[in-house]
């Protein structure tokens, strides 16, 4: 994909026009399959992702607000209904947290393997991964989103630091303007963009190794699952509201939380761009072993901060 | 010193017999008149502190009393006379958790290094070893380890294992009775995904015990081994240290209790009875001073309705302490107040 300067992105921001995402990608994304609905005639499609480097290093991509097709009628029972979502713009981790990424801000790594730094975190309970974003804002001197007094750390949205994303955000990112099952087309394209359990060998991989999808973000589809903020209700798209849609809210006790995206043990069909997973927190575990829950970072950006971050080396 | 062995003998078999007479009825009546105590950490009035016990439960006494310091994980010397713990200081990642030693009547405390976790003394009561915080932030997680430490109390000299730069995550390490080994648990760390491992006390070897589960304890006939192995399993096996390949035998006690997580298993002085936490899943109340949110059997997590029981280490077969009764295991706590990491000790000669 070529991805447009920062000072271009910049313009798009400040309402000079929305220019269509293109299918026609270089480095390691390939064009648009036909199966894929072109991002261009996807009402609402987004304006060009810009990519950034944060203050710490991080590599991340801002994704313009837009609307989409959520869910599918074709999938399992809870991805339906299919229906429109608005999103707000906002930046998300190129890559899944890696064990680099996690150490930085000085936390135990539970993860499995741990044979390569560039390999994602994974038994990452979800309030670990809550944990990994406070420090990484703190770090930034970014204002944290989560509340570490209050019972689930209470998500405020309105704060500029990271956390992890809606599910809604997540879907957004990991269609990338399309309508299809995978947003490159068909099952049999899998093995280029994601490591899962046809060709994982049953363990994680270092991140960035497999094709990125067309907005320029790694490792959606497979490697490891992905925390979201949302509460899991298998029914929650009959009454999900249409514009940025949290989850609904927590019953308390015994709480299942979204998790996204395939892993190196998850079926192709696992990995489709619909597919949704309740998952236990692992809060009340000593020692955590689901040894495929990962995660990456999301924040809100305003066009000021955004033009202060410096593009990625080339 | 005929008389002295003689009185050992009627006092030993004074006791057999008392035992015995004892069994079928009523478990408690064979734990009052031990000659021993049990400390252990509780969370009173917003505060954690160390307590100590009788056996069966009667006349806990609060040795710490600090309100502004939270004391956790009691370990008392082999000869009874020392208590070595650590203590939070401080709120959030700021705190600083660090051991500390006092006597056995909670006088003389005394603050020995900072960023310090879960202590253990040496057989002869020379040397308290400790894991290092593996970083300068607060973490309350139990693995959250690296290195360990020899504090000798004599001089006040820390010395380093000597494999210490290769330790990792290890947490609950304690020695063997003979003083070669260290017992431990390793999670996500020196190349273990988790495991129980015997680490030389005085050189580089590390064996993995393959055995499932968390907490090991050495009895201190040296003998046993209990741990945990799930969240809801004590087991006990007999385990040889004298050998260079350390190797678990077939377990051979099994408490069980499916309803609740039983944890931090330790054993009487005469290796005879065990002491197990026990208590409902949970993940802590952050809203509780000095506490932290994970796993309620994580030192430093609130724990509500966790207790303290007792069961008999003599016993071949399983335990299920749901269908148990008052003839197979003893309530030692009742109040709820996040008892936890007991640790049983000979009571000190009175004067």
């Amino acid at each position: 994909m070529r991805w447009f300067s920062l000072f271009a992105a910049l313009a798009l921001l400040s309402g000079c026009g929305k220019s269509a995402p293109s299918g026609s990608s270089e480095s390691k994304s390939e064009s648009a399959p036909p199966a894929a609905a072109p991002a261009a005639a996807a009402p609402g499609s987004p304006a060009e992702p810009v990519e950034a480097v944060t203050k710490s290093g991080i590599e991340m991509v801002y994704l313009p607000g837009g609307e989409f097709t959520m869910g599918s009628n074709r999938g399992s029972p809870d991805e339906a209904p299919a229906h429109k979502v608005k999103v707000t713009g906002f930046m998300m981790d190129k890559y899944e947290v890696t064990h680099e990424m996690f150490i930085k801000v000085q936390l135990p790594d539970p993860s499995h393997w741990q044979d390569s730094p560039k390999k994602p975190v994974e038994r990452v309970r979800w309030r670990d991964a809550k944990q990994y974003c406070n420090e990484r804002s703190t770090l930034e001197g970014l204002k944290p989103c989560y509340d570490e007094k209050t019972m689930d750390w209470v998500c405020d949205y309105s704060a500029n630091g990271y956390r992890l994303p809606t599910e809604a955000e997540w879907e957004y990112a990991a269609r990338a303007g399309t309508e299809a099952p995978y947003e490159f087309g068909t099952a049999d394209k899998l093995r280029q963009y994601a490591w899962f359990a046809d060709n994982a060998e049953e363990k994680t991989h270092a991140v960035g190794q497999k094709r990125a999808n067309r907005w320029g973000i790694y490792d959606l589809y497979g490697n490891v699952s992905e925390w979201c903020e949302d509460v899991f209700s298998p029914t929650y798209y009959a009454e999900s509201p249409a514009v940025d849609p949290l989850g609904p809210p927590s019953p308390g006790k015994d709480v299942k939380r979204v998790m996204r995206g395939g892993s190196w043990k998850s079926s192709a069909d696992m990995a489709r761009v619909s597919f949704r997973q309740g998952q236990r927190t692992g809060d009340t575990d000593a020692c955590f072993y689901t040894d495929y829950c990962g995660f990456r970072c999301v924040r809100r950006v305003s066009p000021e901060e955004l033009q202060k971050l410096k593009p990625p080396a080339k | 010193m005929t008389t002295k062995i003689f009185s050992c003998l009627a006092a030993t078999v004074l006791l057999s017999v008392t035992t015995r007479a004892a069994d079928g009825g009523d478990f408690k009546e064979r734990l009052k008149p031990l000659p021993f105590k049990i400390a252990y950490e509780s969370y009173v009035d917003n505060n954690w502190e160390i307590f100590v016990m009788n056996p069966d439960g009667s006349n806990p006494v609060n040795l710490t009393g600090t309100s502004k310091i939270h004391e956790h994980y009691p370990q008392v010397s082999p000869d009874g006379s020392k208590m070595c713990f650590v203590a939070d200081e401080g709120e959030g990642t700021e705190t600083i958790r660090s051991l500390w030693v006092m006597d056995i009547d909670g006088k003389n405390r005394k603050k020995l290094v900072e960023y310090a976790r879960e202590p253990f003394w040496s057989p002869d009561g020379k040397v308290i070893g400790y894991l290092g915080q593996e970083y300068p932030k607060f973490r309350v997680i139990d693995y959250y380890t690296k290195g360990m430490n020899f504090y000798e109390l004599a001089t006040g000299k820390i010395t380093p294992h000597p494999n210490s730069d290769k330790l990792r995550h290890l947490y609950n390490p304690g020695f063997s009775r003979n003083g070669k080994w260290i017992v431990s648990t390793v999670h996500a760390g020196m190349g273990y995904d988790h495991a129980i491992l015997a680490i030389e006390a005085h050189g580089d070897k590390i064996i993995n015990l393959k055995i499932p589960g968390c907490r090991p304890c050495f009895s201190p006939d040296g003998k046993q081994v209990a741990w945990g192995a799930s969240d809801n399993e004590i087991a006990a096996a007999p385990i040889d240290t004298e050998s260079d390949e350390p190797a678990v035998g077939p377990w051979r006690l099994h408490v069980k209790d499916a309803k609740n997580k039983i944890y931090h298993v330790d054993w009487s002085p005469d290796s005879r009875f065990l002491s197990i936490s026990r208590g409902p899943d949970g993940e802590g109340d952050i809203k509780k001073v000095g506490t932290f949110e994970a796993a309620c059997e994580i030192m430093g997590v609130y724990a509500p309705g966790w207790n303290l029981i007792a069961v008999p280490a003599d016993k071949d077969g399983t335990i299920d302490l749901n269908t148990a009764s008052d003839a197979d295991y003893s309530k030692l706590t009742t109040n709820g107040a996040s008892n936890k990491e007991s640790a049983w000790f000979r009571s000190p000669p009175q004067n």
